[in-house]
């Protein structure tokens, strides 16, 4: 595995869509710091940037890059190596340069311009969105044969995440309003990664109080150690489950 | 005698309702080249892709030298004894030529001075080591495959198609080497729609239409049969042949 990590990670380094997507978020975040005189300000502008952008970014970038290697996978899985080795060996690669690139396009500029808790936090869940699409898009990648379907399942599920999932609850919660629903569906909101990320954001930001009873219920929910627990937990799992499918979807794949 | 080094028992393979290969029964022996032939969607590259570990075999097995390949749990180190150049060659973008020569006998666990480097000079590939994959022709990425097929000794080498896109003296060059592979005791498995370009390295031809084997005869005996001095001639007169329907007693 570790053989092909590394010629991956050299494949990926010179990747002009990585370097891109450094500059990208590079551009971003210096520039909106740079416009915004109150950091904080600036950090609540970068937060909708990142919940937007990242997902999107990993999950298409993965799926196309697995897709335009697919014939050198294929002449990789002709070697004496196991095939667990081999997406093992590209997944960890493809996760690395998105994490490099992101470290560099919105970590660099994070921590001269807004040091502290809440940037680290917006770090860390910008970097657990990266592996939870990166694996989704291993996993779209391996199931659908056509790149074009591909692509496109890509979209319709990032859609899924950033608009449809949220407009679903917010319409659970506005048809059900007359009833004190909000404790049981507010926590739905965690199962979706890019909520769940958008939530521990504001919280570390302290933006909760602003988000009324909402807030109130994700402060008592994820406020706490045990709360913050099952917030890691859920996004493991969000990285692990399709990650397993990939594997699984791999090994017995017909190449 | 001829000693089997692959053989495929009732091998066949079904996508959905289709069935791409069925019952296919061959041998391939040690000193020889072997012509996989047939219309589009007869059935070759499945043979192939299931000798190499690609595809998964619906039914039947195949038995590598004393080693019989589990389809579900397939032993990587039966590959050790395999050259592959497929018919499209795809590498990492960005990688270099030279980098990728490292990275598949690193892969192997191979040191330099256990590959055969010689085709790289002879290929014109020398000159070239540095240049990203992403910038190679058509051509000159196949001669990078035949490179990585023929550089790590193997006993069995599968060639898809192998001479398309190569120009006339390389396409020569690498058969040359198929055939001095044969001569030093490996199998040849080459399947190509060229069939002139190959016909006369071959040792037998195998046969396939609709996912069944027709035929896998000695190169000499199709042409003895059909009167025939090249295949393209004897081959439709050989098809004809075996369709005639039989004289009944």
């Amino acid at each position: 595995m570790g053989k092909v990590f590394k010629y991956t990670l050299i494949d990926l380094a010179r990747n002009r869509f990585v370097l891109g997507y450094a500059l990208l978020m590079l551009a971003l975040s210096q520039g909106l710091f740079l416009l915004e005189d109150d950091p904080m300000k600036a950090m609540l502008s970068l937060v909708q940037v990142v919940l937007a952008l990242v997902p999107l970014i990993a999950l298409v970038f993965t799926v196309v890059y697995l897709y335009d290697i697919q014939e050198f996978t294929q002449l990789l899985a002709v070697q004496p190596i196991a095939r667990q080795s081999i997406l093992g060996g590209q997944l960890l690669a493809l996760a690395t340069a998105l994490l490099v690139a992101q470290g560099f396009g919105l970590g660099l500029p994070l921590l001269v311009h807004a040091p502290g808790p809440s940037a680290l936090m917006l770090s860390l869940s910008g970097s657990a969105l990266v592996l939870v699409f990166a694996a989704l898009g291993a996993l779209i990648a391996l199931r659908q044969r056509e790149k074009a379907r591909g692509v496109g399942m890509a979209l319709v599920l990032w859609l899924g995440f950033v608009l449809v999932y949220d407009a679903m609850l917010m319409w659970l919660m506005f048809t059900t309003s007359d009833y004190p629903v909000e404790p049981f569906v507010v926590p739905l909101a965690a199962l979706n990664p890019i909520d769940l990320a958008r939530i521990l954001v504001m919280l570390e930001i302290d933006l909760a109080a602003m988000m009324g009873y909402s807030g109130a219920v994700y402060k008592s929910f994820f406020g706490s150690a045990a709360g913050m627990a099952m917030a890691g937990a859920i996004l493991i799992s969000w990285v692990l489950m399709p990650t397993w499918g990939a594997f699984r979807v791999f090994r017995k794949k017909d190449l | 005698m001829a000693e089997p080094r692959v053989t495929c028992e009732g091998l066949g393979k079904r996508y959905g309702e289709l069935w791409a290969l069925r019952g296919a029964d061959l041998t391939f022996h040690k000193r020889e080249v072997v012509m996989l032939i047939g219309p589009n969607a007869s059935g070759k590259t499945t043979l192939i892709k299931c000798l190499l570990g690609l595809v998964h075999p619906t039914e039947g097995r195949i038995i590598v030298e004393d080693t019989v390949i589990d389809a579900r749990a397939p032993q990587p180190d039966y590959r050790n004894s395999i050259g592959y150049m497929p018919q499209i060659s795809q590498f990492p973008p960005s990688l270099t030529i030279a980098q990728l020569f490292a990275m598949m006998a690193d892969v192997r666990g191979l040191a330099p001075d256990q590959l055969d480097d010689r085709l790289i000079a002879e290929l014109g590939l020398d000159r070239q080591l540095d240049k990203r994959l992403s910038t190679l022709s058509g051509g000159t990425r196949q001669k990078v495959s035949a490179v990585l097929a023929f550089r790590t000794h193997p006993t069995i080498l599968v060639m898809d198609e192998p001479t398309a896109g190569l120009d006339p003296v390389s396409a020569a060059r690498v058969l040359k080497e198929a055939g001095a592979l044969r001569d030093g005791g490996g199998t040849v498995l080459i399947t190509s729609h060229l069939m002139e370009e190959v016909e006369a390295l071959a040792d037998r031809v195998a046969y396939l239409e609709d996912g069944a084997l027709r035929f896998l005869l000695p190169m000499n005996d199709i042409l003895e049969r059909t009167g025939a001095t090249r295949l393209a001639q004897g081959l439709p007169r050989l098809l004809e042949q075996m369709n005639e329907p039989r004289p009944t007693h």
